[in-house]
C-alpha cells in the first residue's frame, strides 16, 4: 500500500499549473525531501529483508551457514503440511468470525454514541480505552479472568459451564481469542463508524422522519446505505489485521490446547526461532501474497469511494 | 511504606546516580586510554536466574589477569547472531536441539583437545550422543547438569506411611490410595504446555524406552523416514503415552486452568503429594514455603525397579564458535570458569549436578535422592529436548493430557517428522 501511494500525483499533472516551473521544481524537491528518508528506511527495514526472505524460501537454509537452492520444494511441502493447513484454516475462520462480530458491535456502539444521549463524550472515551492498551497486556488480563475469575464464579454459583476455563476447552478455546480480539479491535472500528455517522447530513433524518420513518427504518434505509463504504473498509482492514493475529493468542492459549489455536504468524515465527527458517519463509511468502491481494482489494475500494 | 525515608532517599539516589554516571564516564575514558592492549571477548549466557552470578564471575576473571577483557552478553536467541556472522566468542547455554543444529552444521569449533574434556564424568558421552555433532568434532564442553524427577511432599508420605513406588503398578496404587485419602496425588499445570511436556510426558517416555536408541535409529533411517518405517513414534511412544494419560487423570481437577506459578504455590502449600517439575521449581516453592519438606524419586514406568531413571539435561554447556576471532582468549575464560572451585560452587548455588568425574555429590537435601541414579548413569534426556521445536511437541503433549487421542497425535508426529526429514 505504502509503495503505491507516491504514484497518485500523476493525475494532477493534467491540470493547468498556476506556479512557474522554477518554483515548482523547488516544491518537488521539498516534497521529495519529505519522502526520501521514509523511503530509505522502508527499503532498508522492509523491502530488502522481505526480498531476502523470499530468496531464502527457495533454499534449504536454517538461517545461518551454507545453503542450497532447492527450487519450489518448500512450497510443495507447505501445501501438504497439515500443520500449515490447520493454521491457515484456523486463522481465516477466526478472522472471519471476529471481523463480523467486531463490526456488528462497533456499528451498534457508534450508532448509540452518536445519538442524542447524555454523557456521550465520556462514554466514547470509555469505549475507546481498549485501543490504547497493548494486546499482550489485554491477553494476560483476560487469561487471568478466564482461568481464575470465571471458574471461581462458576464454582460459587454452581454454574457448570463456567467451572472449567474456556482456554482449556479444545473445541471452544478459539472463542476466547475471538472475544478478546474483538474487545480490542472494536474501538478503532467504532471511531471510523462515528466519523461516518457524523458525516451524514441531518436533513436526511429530518426528511425521513417527516415521511414517517421509525428509528429502525431510518437505520436500515438511511444510515446503512450511506455507511456501506465505511463498512467495507472496516471489514477489509479488520480482516487483514486479524489474519496477522499473534500477541493475543500467545498471551491467551499459546496455540493450545494442543495445536487448536495456532495462527499463521505463530507458525512463521517458530520457523525463524527454531531452525525451520527457509520453510517458514516460504510460508511467509504465501502469507504475504494473500495479504497483498487483500490490500489491493482495499485500495480499489477506497479509490472507488473517492471517485464518487 | 515509610514516606519519610522515601523523601530522604530520593535526592540521595539522584546524587548517587549522577556520581555513578560520572564514575562510569571516567572509567570509560580511562579504559580507552589504558586497556587497548587487552583483547575484548564476548561471553553469552542468558539463563535469567544466574545472570548476576556470572556477571560477578566475569568481574573476577577480568581483574584476575591483564590480557583478556570479557563482556557479558545476555541476549537469548542466537540464530540472529549466527546469521549475521557475529556470534559471541564463548557461549554458555542450555544444551538442546536448538544448540545442536549449530554444531551439526559446523558453526562451533572443535574442543576435543581441551584438557577439561578428559575430566568429563563417564555418563557425559551418553548425553552428548543424543545430538549429531559435526564429523570429527566435539563442539561443546558440558558445564552443569540438572536432574529432574517427581518432586514429592515428604510430610504427606510420612504422615500416611506411604512408600516411594518403584513399579508402575505401585505408582497407580499409590495414586489410588492418595485419592481415597482425599489428597490430590499429582499437581498438574496443563495450561502451560511446556509443563505437561517436560514433566509428565518426558518422564513417562524416558522411564519406559531408550530415548538415545530411538533417535539413533531415526537418524539411521534419515530422510527415508515414513510413517511406515521400522522405527516410528507411533510404535515407540504409544504405550508410555497411554500410561501418561492414565496418570494425568490423578491430577487436580482444575489442572487445565492452572499454570506453572499456580503449581509452585499449590505444591509449596502442601495441596498435592507429587509435582512433576524440575529443580528450577524448588527456589520458587521455597519463596512460598521455605520449610517445604521435599524429596525426589524417578517416575516408575515399568514393572522392573532396575529400569528406574531420572531425567537430566545439560543445563549449561560451553562452546566457541568457528567464526570467533578470539578463540584462544575464549579458551582462557573457559579454563577460568572450569576451575573446580568455581564450577562446583556454581552447581551448588544453581541446584545443578556436577559433570566432571571429580565433582562432589550434591549437598542439597531435596536433590540427594537423585545422586545414586546419576552416579550409576541411570539417566536419560527428555524426549522434548530431542525433537526440533519446529514440531509443536509441547502442544501435542498438552493436547494428550487434556484428553486427545494418542493414536492420532502420534500419527501427526510421524507425519511431521517425515516432512522434516525430507526437507532437511
Amino acid at each position: 500500500m505504502t509503495l503505491t501511494s507516491p504514484a497518485k500525483p500523476r493525475s494532477d499533472s493534467k491540470r493547468p499549473m498556476p506556479t512557474p516551473p522554477a518554483k515548482r521544481r523547488r516544491f518537488e524537491a521539498t516534497y521529495l525531501g519529505f519522502l526520501v528518508p521514509a523511503l530509505i528506511c522502508f527499503t532498508i527495514a522492509i523491502t530488502v529483508p522481505a526480498a531476502m526472505g523470499i530468496f531464502f524460501s527457495f533454499t534449504d537454509s536454517v538461517g545461518f551457514g551454507d545453503y542450497n537452492l532447492i527450487g519450489l520444494a518448500n512450497y510443495a511441502a507447505l501445501f501438504t503440511d497439515p500443520a500449515i493447513i490447520g493454521a491457515y484454516s484456523f486463522t481465516i475462520g477466526f478472522a472471519l468470525v471476529t471481523v463480523l462480530l467486531t463490526n456488528a458491535l462497533a456499528f451498534l456502539l457508534a450508532v448509540g454514541l452518536t445519538a442524542q444521549i447524555r454523557a456521550r463524550v465520556a462514554l466514547r472515551t470509555i469505549f475507546v480505552m481498549p485501543m490504547v492498551i497493548s494486546g499482550i497486556v489485554i491477553a494476560y488480563v483476560f487469561n487471568f479472568l478466564f482461568s481464575n475469575t470465571l471458574p471461581t464464579v462458576g464454582e460459587y454459583f454452581g454454574i457448570e459451564f463456567l467451572k472449567s476455563s474456556l482456554l482449556s476447552n479444545p473445541d471452544l478455546a478459539w472463542l476466547s481469542i475471538v472475544i478478546v480480539s474483538a474487545w480490542q479491535a472494536i474501538p478503532s472500528a467504532m471511531l471510523i463508524y462515528i466519523a461516518g455517522l457524523m458525516a451524514i447530513p441531518y436533513d436526511l433524518y429530518e426528511a425521513s422522519s417527516l415521511d414517517g420513518a421509525s428509528a429502525l427504518g431510518q437505520l436500515v434505509h438511511v444510515t446503512l446505505p450511506l455507511m456501506i463504504g465505511y463498512i467495507g473498509i472496516n471489514i477489509i482492514i479488520g480482516f487483514k489485521n486479524f489474519l496477522g493475529a499473534y500477541d493475543v493468542i500467545v498471551g491467551l492459549t499459546n496455540g493450545g490446547p494442543g495445536v487448536k489455536t495456532r495462527s499463521i504468524a505463530m507458525t512463521i515465527f517458530t520457523g525463524f526461532e527454531r531452525g525451520d527458517y527457509a520453510y517458514q519463509m516460504a510460508n511467509a511468502t504465501v502469507f504475504f501474497i494473500i495479504s497483498l491481494i487483500i490490500a489491493l482489494l482495499q485500495l480499489r475500494l477506497t479509490n472507488r469511494g473517492q471517485a464518487k | 511504606m515509610n514516606f519519610g525515608s522515601e523523601g530522604l532517599s530520593r535526592p540521595l539516589k539522584r546524587r548517587s546516580f549522577i556520581a555513578s554516571m560520572l564514575a562510569t564516564g571516567t572509567l570509560a575514558l580511562t579504559s580507552c586510554g589504558t586497556d587497548d592492549a587487552r583483547a575484548g571477548i564476548r561471553f553469552n549466557q542468558s539463563k535469567p536466574e544466574v545472570i548476576p552470578y556470572f556477571r560477578e564471575l566475569l568481574g573476577r576473571f577480568n581483574s584476575s589477569q591483564g590480557t583478556v577483557k570479557a563482556t557479558h552478553e545476555v541476549t537469548a536467541g542466537l540464530s540472529a547472531a549466527f546469521a549475521r556472522n557475529d556470534p559471541p566468542d564463548l557461549g554458555c547455554l542450555n544444551y538442546n536441539f536448538e544448540m545442536a543444529r549449530f554444531q551439526e552444521r559446523g558453526a562451533l569449533s572443535d574442543l576435543s583437545d581441551l584438557p577439561q574434556q578428559k575430566m568429563n564424568a563417564p555418563f557425559i558421552k551418553q548425553l552428548l550422543d543424543l545430538y549429531p555433532d559435526y564429523p570429527g568434532r566435539t563442539s561443546v564442553l558440558p558445564y552443569s547438569m540438572m536432574g529432574a524427577a517427581v518432586l514429592y511432599n515428604k510430610d504427606i508420605f510420612e504422615k500416611h506411611s506411604l512408600s516411594i513406588p518403584t513399579r508402575y503398578s505401585e505408582l497407580l496404587d499409590l495414586c489410588g490410595e492418595l485419592s481415597d485419602l482425599g489428597i490430590t496425588p499429582i499437581y498438574s499445570t496443563f495450561k502451560d504446555a511446556w509443563t505437561a511436556s517436560q514433566g509428565l510426558a518426558d518422564y513417562s517416555i524416558g522411564g519406559a524406552i531408550d530415548i538415545n536408541q530411538h533417535f539413533a535409529d531415526l537418524r539411521e533411517i534419515g530422510s527415508d523416514f515414513t510413517p511406515d518405517s521400522s522405527v516410528t513414534f507411533s510404535k515407540a511412544f504409544t504405550d508410555p503415552l497411554l500410561k501418561m494419560q492414565e496418570l494425568a487423570k490423578f491430577s487436580n481437577n482444575d489442572a487445565a486452568n492452572r499454570g506453572y506459578g499456580d503449581g509452585n504455590l499449590a505444591f509449596a502449600n502442601g495441596q498435592a503429594a507429587m509435582y512433576l517439575q524440575g529443580p528450577w521449581a524448588l527456589p520458587e516453592i521455597a519463596k512460598t514455603n521455605p520449610d517445604a519438606n521435599i524429596g525426589t524419586f524417578p517416575l516408575p514406568m515399568t514393572e522392573d525397579p532396575r529400569d528406574l531413571k531420572i531425567r537430566v539435561n545439560l543445563d549449561l554447556a560451553l562452546w566457541i564458535p568457528e567464526q570467533s576471532d578470539h578463540k584462544a582468549e575464549a579458551r582462557e575464560l573457559l579454563a577460568f570458569l572450569c576451575q573446580p572451585e568455581i564450577q562446583n560452587a556454581y552447581n551448588e548455588s544453581a541446584l545443578g549436578f556436577g559433570v566432571r568425574s571429580d565433582s562432589p555429590p550434591t549437598k542439597d537435601p531435596r536433590l540427594k535422592q537423585m545422586q545414586p541414579y546419576i552416579d550409576t548413569g541411570r539417566i536419560y534426556q527428555g524426549v522434548s529436548t530431542a525433537i526440533p521445536r519446529t514440531i509443536p511437541f509441547e502442544n501435542y503433549m498438552q493436547g494428550l493430557v487434556t484428553g486427545g487421542s494418542v493414536e492420532q497425535t502420534l500419527a501427526t508426529l510421524d507425519a511431521d517428522w517425515a516432512r522434516l526429514a525430507q526437507r532437511s
